[in-house]
């Protein structure tokens, strides 16, 4: 089952179409996933692999990229990865096709919002598991299909917080570091001085008994 | 204290009408907003409290006003409650005063020097604030004692402190600014001036001078992070001082001075009482105006600034702002709103054109940008600075808003980032105020604000580095394409759903094929894009569904006869796509009327079919169109009927105008929760039970529409108003899952709110659809005193998406001035704001407790503010009965309430009209709720072209507005009725030969037909004009208005005399009658 579709563009994450959840049932607990998603788009950039699932409890977030667009869609755990990503593409090709030149251009979150419609047919003839079994010949042409990249949204998410961490983790070593050094330092010359300081007080001492008492 | 007192007097929680229903409010965790408000805040003027406590009489204040009384059982929780006396006594005592209604005066200079040490505890470097305070003297509030400013000693000052030691109020505090004779006298806290200027250090420069935020000021950032550069985002934030000080003085004083210009409150105070004694009695009716521009003309306010406007823009230079100039706009100003009326003896009140809304006593410049006074409009036009001066005015204080109508012009942003206060959340206005290039000060909270990058570029001129001349500045109303981030998921489609009734009763009364036609007629006009979708459902004791799936060869219907347990009986294809589907739908339309034709069902589910429809709608949301004939019933929500016919013309209370069961306010409830608005449109000859029925469009911000007796052969009239309505009604603007937020300055507060829509929070209306045509009012109290402000401002905010998809925001800002005297209160009150807030307030008032009494509370408002003005502002006790020129027509409105449908006793109302009209009030945007209270008469038999409009090469005649008088009709006329949701042409039984054959086509009076609805279309110069004076008042509201022609036989007649309000019918009383009972009661 497909719950959430959402286009949106590569650059900044604006989202240019999406599908209103139509089922009543599961329409309320997706609000957490929606704005899951919507972290996710922003996140997303050209380095990103294009193709990519991501686990998020019992739902996957499949995502799609291709010519500055993503196509991402939230679906069950248990339904078919093909299918899935058989919709995306279909999906992006469509939508390609008729806006593709205008994506760039676009200021206003959801302008394509009109696109809903085929999004919704699409969707009805992938989701249909009759129809599945026809469409099951054409997702055999993703070839690489097994390649899929596998990952869990959490860590996607947190990924800039981990490196973060990382970060501040390291510059808390480098400055611990560099407190040791002057520290060890401070210790050298200490006990440097105290090396000649005990080197003159023998002298010293040497010099007074000789003056005094071989004279 | 006094303020405590009031409260207890009037019962607090008793008269807290309008509480949406919080015990089915899901979401609201705040406490539920009227009552929460009433029991803990300072008491709001209500007129439409019960009285429980207080006398037996009429009078809902006792006479003394306000005696100070000991603390009544004021909840202790409230923090400020205890406190407020303590803060308010000195201020009301003491700061009059320093705010004498010459503030403008003409030597500000050494004076000022002399007052500003005391003043300075605050940090700004002396030298420039001395230079700004010149520069802005105006905006100077601090005036020390009277100086030698001959201009200003007018034989006024002296008479006001007689009236307050006279009348029973505390002594001291609460007295009229009398500056010098209030000052030195021995009141019980005669607080010198230091004692409370280092509690109050924003008195010392000019209150809106940056550097001393106030201290109530909301946090203002971490402290100490003075010189930092603009990007960082948190520190930006922080009050200007240190090196930024000059440069925002600078900014501040070009910007405000201009607001506190205008009318120096009080400064009319010294003309009335001059006035020779016998003014009044001069027969001479008001100056009327004639024509709404020469009335804009003549409006007093609008004259003193005048002579200095300003060439520039929204920042006068500080230079223009001579005191001497102002001094003069002091002497030329005339307070026309003043001026002293006895009702009793001058008779023509009535201005002969529709009378046009007060204007805000605010410079040019402020008033240029100020919201139209067709979508906000403030009750008094000058905001009282405390409570207390409120409380003694009497009137009410509240907005009337009309946030989402038809506008010829409104400018449209797009921009990402939309600027707001970082604190209040206000959208940038044309109102607040740069402090320099980079930050801006918000008027609603005094927080500053950085201003965003992208804000300094001016798209409209292409230039960088003028955020204020942006669009968002320059104009008061105005829409922004919403980003994102304010939308909780994709903006839904247009979804329309229409649920009919298909009962015998229904298909006797032969809508369905008017609906169909109407339907087919427009449903290429329905708003919407690709994406739109409709859906149908039929219902009589079962529910009948539509299939209209693509590929289907015709509509599919199923019928699903378990009306205890709905459910759909298949998950898609019932509502469907427009445009793919527009062939089914057509077909569906034009076999429908058909189908039922023999049907013998008489039982009505309407109470399941709205359960089905809801759950069709609950994934998008969308709106709902229920059409019911009949009283529901069958299944769920079935209704009994409770009217008896016989106690229609009772005297006595009318009961059942509460619902008798809550199950359409849950389901409306729910249906608000999901995005569903539900309108009914009701048609029906038979009770219905719209009280009950009704809750399901209130709450969920429908709209609803009443058709009495509608049948397609005996009632044409109806049938053609319905023909209209629904073509208004399927075409207008639409716009879906919207809320709307109402912000004002701190120190106010908005405690009820009137309308259709649901409250989800404490200012928050969730509107699920949101329509041109929709009205809305609320209520306000004055929390914290407003004296160191010159003005305040309101925002409206409305929030939706457009048929389009688009999510965006609408928001109206209005600014009114702050005054300190009870005069200029009186004198900025707007009195047709008045009364339909009163209106509002009656009507929850008789739904929680009885019509009687809202009727008895209406009289008292009218009794408390005249009684108030007369003892609190008049300085010569006349005979009669006095009024101020702005509140003339008070009365006249009171008793035109009374004898409104809605609230009218002793003739004859069907309980289903009077709650329908009592909904009207509500919901009609003032502008046509008036005249549904007070309709206007014209004479048509003689219309010339002279001083006609021209309206699209259309030549209107404007025909003077008579009064409601049978001694105005007159047998040789014509005369043309306005009663908003209805028109009647009387004709004179000697009417003019030349009128009827030339209008009417007949050839004598008795050959007028009986039931005459239209105007027949002849070549005519005078059938032209008559025509197009109707077409014009009919183009003008949002409903179809039907006319009837009638004479002196006509069944019709009784309703018209009805509106004759002046007149004495035998249940009530004639205009005179009323006046001598509002004298009676004031002297009393």
């Amino acid at each position: 089952m497909i719950f959430l579709t959402v286009i949106a563009r590569l650059a900044d994450g604006l989202p240019l179409a999406a599908s209103i959840q139509e089922d009543e049932q599961s329409g309320r607990d997706l609000q957490h996933y929606q704005s899951q998603a919507k972290q996710l788009l922003r996140k997303l950039d050209a380095q990103s692999p294009d193709r990519c699932m991501l686990e998020a409890g019992n739902m996957n977030f499949c995502y799609f990229i291709s010519q500055g667009v993503c196509c991402l869609c939230l679906c069950d755990a248990s339904f078919p990865k093909k299918v899935a990503f058989g919709y995306l593409e279909d999906l992006q090709n469509e939508f390609c096709e008729q806006y593709g030149k205008r994506v760039p251009e676009v200021t206003r979150p959801y302008s394509f919002i009109e696109f809903d419609t085929y999004m919704q047919k699409t969707k009805k003839s992938y989701v249909d598991s009759r129809a599945q079994r026809n469409l099951s010949s054409v997702s055999t042409e993703l070839q690489d299909i097994q390649r899929i990249m596998v990952a869990n949204i959490e860590e996607v998410l947190q990924r800039g917080e981990a490196l973060s961490a990382l970060d501040t983790k390291a510059s808390n070593l480098r400055s611990q570091a560099e407190k040791y050094r002057s520290d060890a330092r401070f210790l050298n010359t200490r006990s440097t001085y105290a090396k000649v300081a005990a080197v003159v007080l023998v002298f010293v001492t040497l010099i007074i008994y000789v003056r005094f008492w071989w004279l | 204290m006094s303020t405590a007192g009031f409260n207890s007097q009037n019962g607090t929680g008793t008269g807290q009408t309008y509480t949406n229903g919080p015990s089915q409010n899901p979401v609201a965790l705040q406490p539920p907003p009227g009552v929460g408000y009433g029991m803990n805040h300072q008491p709001a003027y209500n007129p439409m409290q019960a009285k429980v406590l207080g006398p037996p009489g009429p009078p809902l204040y006792a006479s003394g006003p306000y005696q100070p009384v000991p603390p009544g059982p004021q909840s202790g929780s409230y923090p400020v409650a205890p406190a407020q006396p303590l803060l308010t006594r000195p201020q009301i005592g003491v700061l009059p005063s320093h705010t004498p209604p010459q503030s403008a005066s003409p030597v500000p200079g050494p004076r000022l020097a002399q007052t500003t040490p005391p003043a300075q505890a605050t940090p700004p470097p002396p030298a420039v604030t001395s230079t700004s305070y010149y520069t802005g003297p105006p905006a100077w509030q601090y005036a020390a004692p009277r100086g030698p400013a001959p201009n200003h000693v007018n034989p006024a000052v002296a008479a006001p402190p007689h009236m307050s030691h006279g009348s029973a109020q505390p002594p001291g505090p609460g007295a009229p600014p009398t500056s010098i004779h209030g000052y030195p006298q021995p009141a019980p806290p005669p607080m010198p001036l230091h004692t409370y200027q280092p509690n109050r250090p924003a008195y010392g420069p000019p209150p809106t001078a940056p550097p001393t935020m106030k201290p109530a000021a909301p946090p203002a950032g971490p402290p100490g992070t003075t010189g930092t550069p603009p990007p960082p985002k948190v520190d930006g934030d922080v009050a200007g001082n240190g090196p930024q000080a000059p440069n925002s003085y600078n900014h501040v004083d070009t910007r405000m001075a201009g607001a506190a210009q205008p009318g120096p409150p009080g400064r009319h105070l010294g003309h009335y009482p001059s006035l020779p004694p016998g003014y009044q009695n001069t027969s001479a009716p008001p100056p009327a105006p004639l024509h709404p521009a020469l009335q804009a003309a003549t409006q007093p306010y609008t004259q003193g600034p005048q002579p200095y406007q300003q060439p520039g823009g929204p920042g006068p230079g500080p230079a223009q702002l001579s005191p001497s100039m102002a001094a003069m706009s002091l002497q030329s100003s005339t307070p026309e709103a003043l001026r002293v009326v006895n009702l009793l003896q001058e008779r023509n009140l009535l201005p002969s054109a529709p009378v046009p809304a007060p204007t805000p006593c605010l410079t040019q410049d402020l008033q240029k940008l100020n919201c139209s006074p067709e979508v906000f409009r403030c009750t008094l036009t000058s905001i009282p600075q405390t409570q207390s001066l409120l409380n003694k005015a009497k009137l009410p204080l509240g907005l009337l808003l009309h946030p989402f109508k038809d506008l010829s012009q409104l400018p449209v942003v797009t921009s990402s980032t939309i600027v707001r206060c970082r604190s209040c959340r206000t959208y940038i206005n044309p109102f607040v105020s740069f402090l320099d290039q980079r930050r801006w000060k918000c008027n609603l909270c005094y927080r500053v604000n950085d201003v965003p990058e992208e804000f300094m570029y001016n798209p409209v001129s292409r230039s960088y580095g003028e955020p204020h001349k942006r669009p968002e500045v320059q104009n008061a109303t105005i829409e922004f394409i919403a980003p994102s981030e304010y939308m909780l998921r994709p903006p839904q489609p247009a979804v329309y759903l229409f649920v009919l009734d298909v009962s015998h009763n229904a298909v006797e009364t032969g809508y369905l094929s008017v609906f169909c036609q109407s339907l087919l007629d427009n449903i290429n006009a329905l708003p919407g894009d690709s994406r739109t979708k409709v859906g149908f459902i039929t219902f009589d004791s079962t529910i009948h569904f539509y299939n209209l799936q693509e590929g289907l060869s015709q509509p599919q219907m199923l019928i699903v006869s378990d009306i205890e347990d709905i459910f759909l009986p298949t998950p898609d294809s019932l509502l469907v796509n427009l445009n793919e589907c527009k062939e089914l739908v057509q077909d569906l339309l034009k076999s429908l009327p058909n189908l039922f034709e023999k049907t013998m069902e008489t039982q009505s589910a309407l109470g399941s079919a709205l359960q089905a429809a809801f759950k069709l709608l609950s994934p998008t949301g969308g709106r709902m169109s229920v059409f019911q004939t009949q009283l529901p019933n069958l299944g769920v929500g079935a209704l009994q009927s409770r009217e008896d016919p016989n106690q229609r013309a009772s005297a006595k209370d009318v009961q059942h105008l509460s619902p008798a069961t809550d199950f359409y306010k849950k389901l409306a409830l729910d249906c608000s929760g999901q995005q569903v608005a539900v309108d009914l449109f009701l048609l029906s000859a038979q009770y219905c039970d719209l009280a009950s029925l009704g809750c399901i469009s209130r709450f969920s911000a429908g709209s609803v529409y009443y058709y009495p007796s509608y049948h397609h052969q005996h009632n044409p009239a109806q049938v053609e108003r319905f023909q209209r309505d629904l073509k208004r009604y399927l075409t207008r603007k639409i716009g879906f899952e919207a809320v709307m937020r109402i912000r004002c300055t701190k120190g106010l507060s908005i405690h009820t709110f009137h309308g259709n829509f649901f409250v989800r929070s404490t200012d928050l209306l969730s509107l699920p659809n949101v329509n041109p045509d929709a009205g809305f009012a609320v209520q306000m109290s004055i929390e914290e005193n407003l004296d160191d402000m010159q003005v305040v401002s309101f925002q409206a905010a409305l929030l939706y998406t457009s048929s389009k998809g688009e999510r965006r925001i609408r928001v109206h800002t209005m600014c009114l001035p702050v005054v300190s005297s009870l005069s200029d209160v009186f004198a900025g009150a707007d009195v047709q704001a008045v009364t339909g807030l009163l209106a509002c307030m009656a009507v929850d008032r008789s739904v929680t407790s009885s019509l009687s009494d809202a009727r008895d509370a209406m009289t008292n408002a009218a009794i408390d503010s005249l009684s108030s003005y007369r003892q609190s502002v008049l300085t010569i006790q006349q005979p009669g009965l006095l009024a101020p020129a702005c509140l003339r027509l008070f009365p006249l409105y009171i008793l035109a309430l009374l004898k409104q449908k809605a609230f009218r006793t002793g003739t004859s109302t069907r309980l289903d009209e009077r709650v329908f009209a009592m909904y009207q009030l509500k919901y009609q945007p003032l502008a046509f709720a008036m005249l549904m209270i007070h309709p206007a008469l014209y004479r048509v038999d003689d219309l010339s072209d002279e001083g006609a409009l021209n309206i699209s090469e259309r030549t209107v005649p404007q025909p003077r507005v008579l009064q409601l008088s049978v001694e105005k009709l007159s047998r040789e006329g014509a005369f043309l009725m306005d009663a908003g949701l209805v028109m009647y042409l009387w004709i004179g039984r000697n009417c003019h030969q030349n009128f009827l054959s030339q209008v009417l086509g007949v050839s004598s009076y008795a050959a007028v037909p009986e039931k005459l609805c239209f105007l027949p279309e002849l070549d005519t110069a005078e059938s032209q004009r008559t025509r197009a004076l109707v077409s014009w008042l009919r183009d003008q509201r949002p409903f179809f208005p039907s006319l009837h022609i009638i004479r002196d036989e006509s069944q019709l007649k009784p309703h018209f005399l009805q509106n004759m309000i002046e007149d004495r019918t035998e249940s009530a009383l004639s205009y005179y009658e009323f006046l001598l009972h509002l004298q009676q009661q004031i002297s009393k």
